[in-house]
């Protein structure tokens, strides 16, 4: 699982040297975000059914043909299988907070995961509308603190840029 | 292909040109240029197709039109738009390794000999972060030999999906074929998307001889059917006929009955028993913590608790297995699947029903390998009832479909339904219905 640290030391390894003070930096730097990532963590995780199914909600609002698409007839179930999804990759999103890097998202969620829904001909758009949605509902100091909410934006981002 | 989702926003082709056309600033309300460049590959004319040149072409840096540019890209590339080589060419120098990445992905679509585009794209393997994957595919798929030495300095690489697809192009451009006996190893590898990629090598390699194997990989049933059914199509002559005469490949190599039909059948009764797993419990785990983890995205994992739940809790499953229908495996397409196959094993005849009418004749495109699930249950079950039910998905357009509902019918020993189904316009049909 890659972060920060693991990053650094084992690049440092590699070349057979101690880190260098830029690696150290980008090490204080991550040390000193984590407060505001895990209160991010923490959040996310407790509110994650809710945040999951808003914004799919909003979705499907925004779009309501997704209601009848294909032969689709029921509403709540056809929202609660792109929940599934989203929820995934929200969990992969608080993994992240937690390690201060975006390891679990590119080993479990992107890498691979472009291919496959190319292949499949599976739709990235919900997904890109609803953690959009999740991005723009986030809000502070409601939710959680300024900084914990750069964070997990940041991470939003970082998943819409990588899925679509 | 699969367009199941493919118009799922239901935007004319008007529309989705407006929209994409339409300055990010001033967007109606709601509404998505992304959306919108996704729904244009439903429409293959020549004004989608410059509509969504202009959208390559807008420069703004922003996410929201990053993405844009990128989907469109993609679906020039589905839509095989040759006009639009030049310009897909020009991305190919992009910072974006994900516009780059679909730049690539749709020159493969799109195909081309132009031995200067595909240097072009042969040397972006020796450019940081860029996804090799995909680059490797494209020179291995448009045949560019003088890319091997490059790819060849892939096969180690740490991330075993770029390792894989390194000896996958190396025995595609070389002609040996070696290095795929390593790639059938990555099939029980413990990342699932190292499993699930090999088995895309495997198809691109037409190593029909991996057949087994795939049958065996703990992925999702859906990964394992495309693999089966891409090497049986390829095989037996049914698909890029010509591609593979131009190419000396023996297309008549594979014979149904030996070579398709046991491991086909194999994967769609889906048994944990016949698969190879790798996951194992530390400790005997409780039925709850079972039943959970058939919601995981990992289907190996869903399987190990399948394997489990018939091993360790056969009586007390089945309340068990309802009451979280109810409650949550209802709405999750991966439980929904589970549960509708694990009622059938354990001949749960209360579920008759729920089989066929939440199961078996589930409209929504998400849940479609529960219809078949339930199908290979209600023939598990032995209710002669179902037979009707089954009958009538042999109107279905999805082979699957067709395929179990065959099964089951055989299974509650009727064949009233094969001679229609000899007549199916699917050879894979009419050789199953003639089979039995």
């Amino acid at each position: 699982m890659k972060s920060v640290v693991t990053t650094v030391i084992t690049s440092a390894d590699a070349a057979g040297r101690f880190p260098s003070s830029s690696d150290l930096e980008s090490v204080q730097g991550s040390i000193q975000r984590a407060a505001a990532r895990l209160e991010a963590a923490e959040k996310l995780a407790n509110n994650l059914d809710n945040v999951a199914k808003e914004a799919y909600a909003a979705c499907i609002k925004k779009y309501p043909y997704l209601n009848d698409s294909g032969e689709a007839n029921s509403t709540d179930t056809f929202k609660a299988k792109c929940e599934r999804d989203i929820k995934h990759y929200m969990r992969l999103i608080q993994y992240c907070l937690v390690v201060g890097g975006t390891g679990p998202l590119d080993e479990w969620g992107i890498a691979g995961g472009r291919e496959v829904y190319r292949a499949l001909n599976l739709p990235t758009a919900p997904y890109v509308e609803a953690l959009s949605f999740a991005r723009s509902r986030g809000c502070a100091p409601r939710d959680m603190s300024v900084q914990a909410l750069v964070e997990y934006n940041a991470l939003l981002d970082y998943t819409i840029n990588s899925l679509s | 292909m699969d367009k199941r989702f493919s118009s799922m926003f239901g935007l004319s082709e008007a529309e989705s040109i407006l929209l994409l056309d339409t300055p990010l600033g001033q967007l109606p309300e709601g509404q998505s240029r992304y959306v919108a460049a996704c729904e244009l590959v439903n429409f293959p004319t020549e004004a989608a197709i410059q509509a969504l040149i202009r959208a390559v072409q807008n420069p703004n840096p922003e996410l929201d039109n990053r993405i844009v540019r990128r989907k469109s890209i993609e679906t020039l590339g589905r839509l095989s738009a040759v006009q639009a080589l030049p310009m897909i060419r020009d991305c190919l120098g992009d910072e974006d390794c994900y516009t780059v990445e679909n730049a690539v992905w749709a020159i493969g679509e799109i195909g081309t000999d132009d031995a200067v585009l595909l240097e072009q794209v042969a040397q972006l393997l020796e450019t940081p972060n860029q996804t090799y994957r995909v680059i490797i595919h494209t020179l291995a798929k448009l045949g560019y030999e003088p890319a091997v030495a490059r790819i060849k300095t892939f096969v180690d690489d740490e991330d075993t999906t770029i390792a894989s697809a390194a000896m996958t192009a190396i025995a595609r451009l070389t002609g040996d074929r070696t290095p795929l006996s390593q790639v059938v190893e990555f099939l029980l590898h413990p990342n699932v998307y190292t499993r699930r990629l090999a088995i895309q090598d495997l198809i691109d390699a037409q190593h029909d001889e991996a057949i087994p194997a795939i049958a065996r990989t703990p992925v999702s049933l859906v990964f394992r059917l495309r693999g089966i059914r891409m090497l049986a199509d390829a095989g037996t002559g049914n698909a890029g006929t010509n591609q593979a005469k131009s190419a000396g490949i023996d297309i008549d190599r594979l014979n149904f009955a030996t070579d398709i039909q046991p491991w086909l059948e194999q994967v769609l009764w889906d048994r944990p028993e016949d698969l190879t797993l790798v996951h194992e419990y530390d400790q005997p785990p409780t039925l709850e913590f079972l039943i959970n983890e058939l919601y995981q995205t990992d289907f190996g994992r869903c399987y190990l608790a399948v394997k489990t739940i018939l091993a360790e809790h056969r009586e007390i499953a089945p309340a068990a297995l309802m009451v979280a229908y109810q409650e949550k495996a209802r709405a999750d397409y991966g439980g929904h699947y589970h549960v509708m196959k694990l009622l059938g094993r354990l001949h749960y005849e209360p579920a008759f029903e729920l089989m066929v009418q939440e199961g078996l004749n589930n409209p929504q495109p998400q849940f479609q390998k529960s219809r078949f699930a339930a199908a290979l249950s209600l023939g598990e079950l032995g209710n002669v009832e179902a037979i009707p039910a089954l009958k009538a998905c042999l109107d279905s357009p999805i082979w699957t479909i067709k395929y179990a509902a065959l099964m089951a019918l055989e299974k509650l020993g009727d064949r009233t339904a094969h001679d229609l189904a000899a007549q199916d316009s699917d050879w894979l049909i009419r050789a199953k219905a003639t089979s039995m």
